[in-house]
């Protein structure tokens, strides 16, 4: 279906790069190489060179750690915001927060999109999307307490948790006000998952594009794809590359990731498969 | 007055292959400014070609510059003189040319291509119609036997000849060329 991500619509066959840009010293690929401000913003103009679309900005690492209070988060990330919005007025920026008040303050900076990876633990960030007239992320997290790690979960059915919870917090978002074709669901692989549950989700992620809600799906580097290959962080570029392709046969929107071109050129090549997309240049055989 | 047309007839062309890119670029202008040339007739256009793959890039390519109409003739049916205004012979030479071409090289390509080059620049209707088929099989030279129907047409009438296109950026010999023929044999 048709997507608008703030200020900005796309066709109902685009797919989306989502280039992560992290203000944290702390965060699990890069390991703070963009903590300082100015690596950051060198980032961003890096994933825009390579045809990102969307950039990603989050101020707290994902994993447990150093507690980052609201103060703190802000401080890393609303004035970035302001400072990549005044640079690239058409680049899609969102911000991966958890928190209303850090939601609202990005927004006023100019976010267009709330890429909330800890499936609404705070329950006023949708009204903050509505309010601004922004894109929320729904994601399933099995419902953990944000920045903890899974232990022991388990499902009766992955992926009937999966949607019944990002469907329940896009009607919450629904409801709330925001646009249709702005809540976007993201099964959220590694989230409250193990290995086994997210190779099911990615398995089974059809499911999720036949609600009608764009699907985002967050591959890159993952502990899922380590795991399933048995390679250490630096060797997954190829497992995500196979998940991405399996995720863009299925049907996902929208790729959170921390190699662009890579990911750019496995997407074209399989809506290529699919005949979404012209080859780039043809003559082998029709000269 | 007749005007006749010569355009390739690569797959390429068509529509259902194109690409982001256009590798036919150059070839495709030539032969659609040709098209139009033959259009402004404002006569019904005779699309003559050697397989139906001739034919399907032939329609295509008037699709978008006559909106008359169009009859197709398929050799070894040939078109009657009768009323013929507007001739489009998709066409092209040998497919030998280089070993990169689709089928390798064969020395002999280049001075059969370059006889058809002459010809059809020159308005030479008998040197067309005297084109040895079996050399041109050999060379992979789609076109010749709808070259050598055109060039029997024609044969004794005044020709005025003008190839705006003429190149093998893949292999396979191109022309785009443009003749105005008098009715009465000279």
């Amino acid at each position: 279906m048709t997507l608008r991500l703030g200020r900005h619509r796309f066709d109902d066959d685009a797919t989306l790069v989502m280039a992560i840009v992290n203000r944290t010293p702390d965060s699990f690929y890069d390991r703070g190489a963009t903590w300082a401000e100015d690596r950051a913003f060198d980032r961003v103009a890096q994933v825009v060179d390579e045809g990102a679309e969307i950039v990603d900005i989050g101020g707290v690492k994902a994993a447990p750690g150093v507690e980052v209070d609201s103060v703190e988060e802000r401080r890393r990330v609303v004035s970035f915001v302001e400072r990549v919005r005044a640079a690239y007025p058409h680049l899609v920026i969102s911000v991966d927060t958890w928190r209303a008040d850090v939601g609202a303050a990005v927004c006023e900076a100019g976010a267009d999109v709330l890429n909330d990876a800890w499936g609404g633990a705070d329950p006023g960030l949708v009204d903050v999307a509505a309010k601004h007239d922004v894109a929320i992320v729904c994601t399933h997290t099995g419902g953990v307490t944000p920045r903890t790690r899974p232990h022991r979960i388990a499902y009766d059915d992955v992926m009937a948790d999966v949607l019944r919870a990002t469907l329940g917090y896009a009607d919450r978002a629904l409801v709330a006000g925001v646009a249709r074709e702005s809540v976007v669901i993201d099964p959220a692989h590694d989230f409250g998952k193990n290995t086994f549950h997210s190779l099911e989700v990615t398995r089974r992620l059809g499911e999720m594009v036949a609600t009608g809600f764009p699907v985002l799906v967050s591959l890159s580097n993952k502990d899922f794809v380590g795991e399933t290959l048995g390679v250490p962080l630096e060797d997954r570029l190829t497992g995500t590359l196979a998940a991405t392709a399996v995720s863009a046969m299925a049907g996902a929107r929208i790729y959170r990731v921390h190699e662009v071109v890579p990911t750019r050129q496995t997407l074209d090549m399989v809506a290529s498969i699919a005949g979404r997309r012209p080859p780039a240049r043809a003559i082998r055989g029709i000269a | 007055m007749t005007r006749v047309v010569v355009v390739p007839s690569p797959p390429g062309l068509l529509p259902e292959l194109a690409g982001l890119e256009d590798p036919l670029a150059e070839a495709r202008a030539a032969a659609l400014d040709a098209c139009r040339w033959l259009a402004a007739e404002q006569a019904p256009v005779v699309v003559l070609g050697a397989d139906d793959l001739a034919l399907r890039v032939g329609r295509h390519l008037l699709s978008t510059t006559h909106t008359g109409p169009v009859d197709a003739v398929r050799l070894p049916d040939v078109p009657s003189l009768d009323h013929l205004d507007a001739l489009l012979v998709v066409a092209d030479g040998s497919a030998r040319r280089g070993e990169k071409a689709p089928g390798h090289l064969d020395e002999r390509a280049a001075a059969y291509d370059e006889g058809i080059g002459r010809a059809l620049a020159s308005g030479d209707a008998a040197a067309l119609a005297a084109l040895d088929a079996d050399l041109g099989a050999e060379l992979l030279a789609a076109g010749v036997p709808a070259l050598s129907v055109m060039g029997s047409l024609f044969e004794g009438r005044s020709v005025a000849a003008e190839t705006t296109y003429a190149d093998d950026p893949f292999g396979v010999a191109y022309w785009v060329t443009r003749w105005t023929v008098t009715r009465e044999v000279a």
